[in-house]
């Protein structure tokens, strides 16, 4: 009962370019079956992630234009080894700043020492990111450059002392001179918008990322002002759950260092206010071989807030050679081989709306476009979290000092569609 | 699947292969991967040294007293062998001297030199059985981490000949008060086991391995767990006993996601003695259908699903408890994440239709999607329809059918097509509209679709027939042309200008690539020349001069051949043998799965089979049958490949049935489907008992031998459908009817029979069951 037999890693050009076996060597024609997929796939990205050969299953991940792919023997729970991929390629992100193929062939050493202690004989071990960095060290700059001269590495020489604690996601004897606790809430939204500007869809994916750098063995209480508002909520495991379901309250003792404390959704449709609006006017004509483009964007349900980093993607039709547009402010850029046109737009001034307009030109002979296409929207709002979550405490329990606190909210858009 | 060998310089790969340096020598399968066989992008990193050389070199570095006594340097060139090695150079040739550098207080140092020979020991198994001397010795280190790294590579040593060094310092590991060795250890203990040739179990580590559960650090446990499942595999794997069950459930707190998910997949096989325990097991779980891990939710779900199978309401309850989990699945960042949470919110639709109508948004594609999740979200789209959100998925629906990706705009109308079983009128509109885009891809689909329905819903061809003309200008494959030729043929006299699309399709029968539109045609034409035969009696004459003279596809000759020699039989015999009905609205019933029970799939969840399918698993894991001691599969009878074949001898024994009795069934009864559904609907049950019934199921057979004894099918599932029903009907010399449902739910093995009787007479009764009861166990024996 191996969970995972071997991982190849794959470029998107098709080159293998690691490999390691947990048990018996599995030869690279397996990955055959993959490479089969992916040119029948077209696009990378549409390679499905389960494929059946004849005596494997390979299970692979796409990352950052990397695949990770897994070749599994006996019957295993699909999602326990797409979790355990990306938590190698999340590994990789946070060990080398980038998961990419330059940084993990760069890296290769300590690539190849991580997966060691990420999985033995096929089981996942240490996964935990504070206790992997106890156990190898990751790669910086300062340290790889006095590395090269003086031929250290990057294997930690003692025994990580969180593989002794009893709490698995914390280790014993944490020390601090300045002792910190901050949260993130981060809010995504996800919305489909149709033509004449109102809401299909629409749900807020929240998330409260946790940094702790508290010493000894802190206990943490933090309540919100609304709880309620939380739909459904998915915990860390050193949550107490009982806890929540009584009061609503998240108590816990921390992992040192930084972590997901919970990821909930906002999904009633009336509790998702939707921050900009677009005004579109896109068409092409019958028989001719140009088109009108013309979007606005404004401010809606900002609370007030300044709605900035915005940027839109369109996929334009297949039938559309070159676009020549104006924009009110920042810049575009259209690809004519990708047909995608990249609107950077900045931030939004009431004052003076952004828009972007001017002529398509469309290849001549070829039938006009049976569907406008759709705008994909992606922006940014500091210190507001659009569902209205506050946070209302946190105590802590267990220790003597005074730690730091801070909270800091920001709602971004996450699938934003607009349709035309 | 050609099998192409890629020859590396190093020859055993237990670890990373870099593919750096590109290999010249060897054949590049690039017209195999298109463009991508060799990457631009992949710059030299180094100038490539024939391995000899840089062997050479690394020894004498290895071998300098100097280096060796500068600790950072001496370190340094053991790090460019271990690159080297990652990199596919053969380094083999330094392992003497690899060796002695193990012979150290530098701990980074070991750990490389450890590494480097877990690679190459079983090339060099006299060698490395030096290297185990410095190894036992490290075994016994003062500091933990260099005991657990030595014992965890002598394990992995994997040269023949080792297990009788690593048994004592494995026994000792076992009870080393450093859990990083004891997690090591317990690990060992599998590896020793299949080193052995998993021959014999060792009783005494098994035992130990039993005690060390109770480890405190949780690691150590799910590790024991591993380990003894993979020692006692042949033996069907580690026992939960209830005190191993409570305890692991109490510790699931302690242990991290992975821990967690694996304890929650062993606990699987614990049975509550009493239904107190159960419910107390269930509180526990409670908090990990919460987690934020979807692996760790899934199996809490299917624990609770298979715990509670008697119980179908708290099933019910944990499938609404998960569902907020399993939405937030279905649209996480990880799109992987996405599809496998898709693929099992199909699976619980099969049961409860209703469970995600309300959430039916959450399902609409969004642009940027890859293929394989729209495509998963269309197919949910479709099972969850209903009164209240059918107008908005169908507004939905329509958008997607032009899209960009032709096979998404197909899989959308299909779509559509299985809606328009419930909602018909709406859909055949929107299908309608379709076809005004005039666009080939679009109404190839939309064609086919109508054909299927019109079969099921006949109440739709009336707005099917007006919808047809002009659709031939736009088709031009082989699926396309046959649905519409069927549907002209067919319904032709409905259709004004159908003899002349027909004639178009004659008169380029020459240039037609297609041996399956040409046959589709041959029938289509005879059947509208039965309806109007003015019009197509001469182009009929020419079609099937055409293919009895010129057609050089033998199937397609046939076809004309046979036909004209019916039509020389006369009218009424072509009548007869062309004109079946026009549609069958039963078969959409028995299409139409019923809700299954969650027990059906409640122990398949959270596997593979949601995303592939039962029977594409089984196929799989069969090539590991040997070693595997799981659930036994079905059994694939002999016969299976070679078709409904009833042994010589059987149907010997089969045929004597009906004389054994007083009842005598009549031969060629000819029961409507109509007929037999409204008989059926009007009749009470009379009889209905078990029959056992095992493994796999071949309707072919079944249907073959009912025949043999007169007993007549009117309607089955397709092969392979579960549950699998069948309609049966009879008649015995006195006129008394019986009409039987067969069905067969594959879960508890047992094929239900309930027969009705337009008589009340009970002797005939018992006589009729008695044959089905013969007919039925000798196929059962023939298959086993």
């Amino acid at each position: 009962m191996k969970m995972i037999h071997s991982l190849f890693l794959i470029n998107c050009s098709g080159d293998i370019f690691l490999e390691k076996h947990w048990k018996s060597v599995v030869s690279q024609s397996v990955c055959d079956y993959f490479f089969e997929a992916q040119e029948k796939a077209a696009d990378v990205e549409n390679v499905p992630p389960v494929i059946s050969t004849p005596h494997h299953y390979l299970i692979s991940i796409y990352r950052d234009k990397l695949f990770f792919v897994s070749v599994i023997q006996t019957e295993v729970p699909p999602l326990f080894v797409i979790e355990f991929l990306h938590r190698v390629a999340d590994t990789f992100q946070d060990y080398f700043g980038e998961c990419s193929e330059a940084a993990i062939k760069d890296n290769v050493v300590i690539v190849y020492e991580l997966l060691e202690e990420m999985l033995d004989n096929g089981f996942p071990l240490a996964t935990e990111s504070n206790i992997l960095k106890e156990l190898i060290k990751p790669p910086t700059i300062l340290r790889s450059v006095v590395n090269s001269i003086t031929g250290s590495s990057n294997v930690g020489d003692t025994l990580p002392t969180g593989q002794l604690s009893n709490i698995p996601w914390r280790r014993a004897g944490v020390k601090y001179t300045n002792n910190e606790a901050y949260f993130d809430v981060i809010e995504e939204i996800d919305a489909i918008i149709d033509k004449s500007g109102s809401t299909v869809f629409a749900e807020i994916q929240g998330v409260i990322d946790a940094c702790i750098k508290l010493s000894g063995m802190p206990d943490l209480s933090l309540s919100f002002m609304n709880p309620r508002l939380l739909d459904d909520v998915s915990f860390h495991p050193c949550i107490r759950f009982k806890r929540w379901e009584s009061e609503r309250v998240l108590s816990f003792i921390p992992p040192d260092g930084n972590f997901r404390l919970i990821s909930y959704r906002v999904s009633s449709q009336n509790l998702v206010a939707i921050p900009v609006y677009v005004k579109h006017s896109i068409s092409f004509k019958e028989n001719s071989s140009c088109g009108r483009f013309d979007i606005t964007i404004g401010p809606k349900q900002n609370m007030g807030k300044t709605i900035e980093g915005i940027t839109v993607t369109v996929h334009m039709p297949k039938v559309v050679l070159n676009m020549n547009l104006t924009p009110t402010q920042g810049s575009y850029t259209f690809d004519p081989v990708t047909k995608v046109l990249t609107w950077d737009v900045g931030k939004i001034t009431p004052q003076k709306l952004p828009s972007l307009k001017g002529l398509v030109n469309l290849q001549s002979g070829a039938p006009k476009p049976e569907e406008n296409p759709s705008l994909n929207i992606q922006f940014k709002i500091q210190q507001l979290a659009i569902s209205g979550l506050k946070v209302n405490r946190l105590d802590m329990y267990g220790e003597k000092y005074k730690p730091f606190k801070g909270v800091k909210y920001v709602t971004k858009a996450g699938k934003f569609q607009v349709r035309t | 699947m050609s099998q192409k060998k890629r020859q590396k310089p190093v020859v055993w790969v237990e670890q990373i292969l870099l593919k750096m340096l590109p290999h010249q020598d060897e054949e590049e399968p690039a017209s195999y991967r298109g463009s991508s066989g060799s990457c631009p992008g992949t710059v030299r990193k180094m100038p490539y040294l024939g391995s000899e050389d840089v062997v050479k070199e690394l020894k004498k570095a290895l071998c300098n007293p100097h280096i060796q006594a500068d600790r950072l340097r001496y370190r340094n060139v053991i790090q460019r062998v271990i690159r080297y090695m990652t990199q596919g150079l053969d380094m083999s040739g330094v392992f003497m001297e690899m060796v002695k550098a193990s012979a150290t207080v530098d701990i980074v140092q070991k750990k490389l030199v450890y590494l480097y020979m877990c690679t190459y020991a079983p090339l060099k198994p006299d060698l490395a059985l030096l290297a185990i001397n410095t190894l036992c010795k490290d075994c016994s280190d003062p500091n933990p981490m260099v005991r657990g790294l030595a014992l965890r590579s002598m394990c992995s040593l994997r040269m023949p000949g080792v297990q009788e060094y690593i048994q004592q310092p494995i026994l000792n590991g076992l009870r080393d008060k450093a859990s990083y060795v004891r997690r090591v250890a317990v690990l060992g203990c599998a590896k020793m086991h299949n080193l052995h040739g998993d021959s014999e179990v060792d009783g005494a580590l098994v035992n130990e391995l039993y005690s060390l559960l109770r480890d405190q650090d949780p690691i150590v446990v799910v590790n024991c767990l591993r380990s003894l499942e993979e020692i006692l595999k042949q033996e069907g794997g580690i026992v939960i006993n209830k005190p191993i069950a409570h305890h692991l459930l109490n510790r699931m707190s302690k242990l991290d996601q992975w821990g967690q998910a694996e304890v929650l997949n062993f606990l699987l096989r614990y049975q509550p003695r009493s239904e107190e325990e159960l419910f107390d097991i269930l509180n526990l779980l409670d908090s990990f259908l919460k987690s934020g891990s979807p692996g760790v939710v899934m199996g809490a779900t299917k624990l609770f699903l298979i715990l509670a199978k008697k119980f179908p309401h708290v099933q019910t309850d944990v499938l609404v408890r998960v569902k907020g989990p399993l939405l937030a699945a279905c649209s996480s960042e990880s799109r992987e994440l996405c599809f496998v949470a898709l693929c099992h919110v199909r699976q619980i639709l099969h049961s409860l239709p209703g469970h995600f109508s309300s959430h039916y948004k959450k399902f609409f594609c969004s642009y940027s999607e890859p293929h394989y999740i729209k495509l998963q979200k269309v197919e949910v789209l479709c099972e969850l329809v209903n009164d209240e959100n059918v107008q908005q998925v169908l507004e939905e629906l329509r958008g997607y059918c032009t899209d960009v990706s032709a096979d998404f705009a197909q899989a959308a109308i299909f779509a559509i097509g299985s809606i328009a079983r419930t909602y018909t009128d709406q859909c055949v509109q929107i299908l309608t509209e379709l076809l005004g885009l005039r666009q080939e891809h679009i109404t190839t689909v939309v064609v086919q679709t109508f054909r299927d329905l019109v079969w099921l819903c006949p109440q739709c061809t009336e707005a099917v027939c007006q919808a047809l003309p002009g659709c031939e200008e736009n088709i031009q494959d082989s699926e396309g042309k046959q649905a519409l030729i069927w549907l002209l043929g067919v319904h032709g006299e409905r259709i004004p200008n159908a003899p002349y699309v027909l004639e178009d399709f004659v008169e380029n029968v020459k240039s037609e690539t297609f041996p399956a539109v040409k046959m589709e045609l041959l029938t289509a034409l005879l059947r509208l020349f039965l309806s109007r035969p003015a019009e197509c009696q001469d182009m009929l004459g020419r079609l099937l001069y055409y293919c009895i003279e010129e057609e050089k596809d033998m199937a397609v000759r046939d076809r004309g051949l046979f036909y004209y020699r019916l039509l020389l039989v006369g009218i009424d015999e072509v009548k007869r043998i062309l004109c079946s009905p026009k549609s069958d609205p039963t078969l959409g019933l028995l299409e139409d799965p019923a809700e299954r029970p969650v027990n059906s799939w409640a122990s398949d969840f959270n596997t593979l089979v949601p995303v592939y399918g039962k029977s594409r698993w089984a196929t799989i894991s069969k090539c590991h049958g040997a070693e595997r001691c799981g659930p036994e599969l079905p059994k694939t009878s002999s016969f299976a490949a070679s078709g409904p074949l009833i042994p010589e001898e059987n149907k010997e024994r089969v045929q004597e049935v009906p004389d054994s009795g007083a009842l005598m069934l009549v031969p060629n009864l000819q029961l409507t489907a109509d007929y037999f559904e409204k008989t059926w609907l009007s009749l009470k049950v009379a009889h209905q008992q078990v029959l056992p019934w095992q493994g796999e199921f071949h309707p072919d057979t079944l249907q073959m031998a009912l025949q043999v004894v007169n007993i007549q099918t009117i309607a089955m599932s397709r092969a392979g459908a579960r549950p699998w029903k069948a309609y049966l009907s009879a008649q015995d010399d006195t006129g008394c009817l019986f009409l039987t449902e067969l069905l067969w739910k594959p879960e508890n093995s047992e094929m239900q029979i309930s027969v009705k009787q337009n008589e009340t007479r009970t002797e005939t009764l018992k006589s009729f069951i008695s044959v089905l009861e013969t007919v039925i166990g000798t196929i059962e024996e023939i298959k086993s």
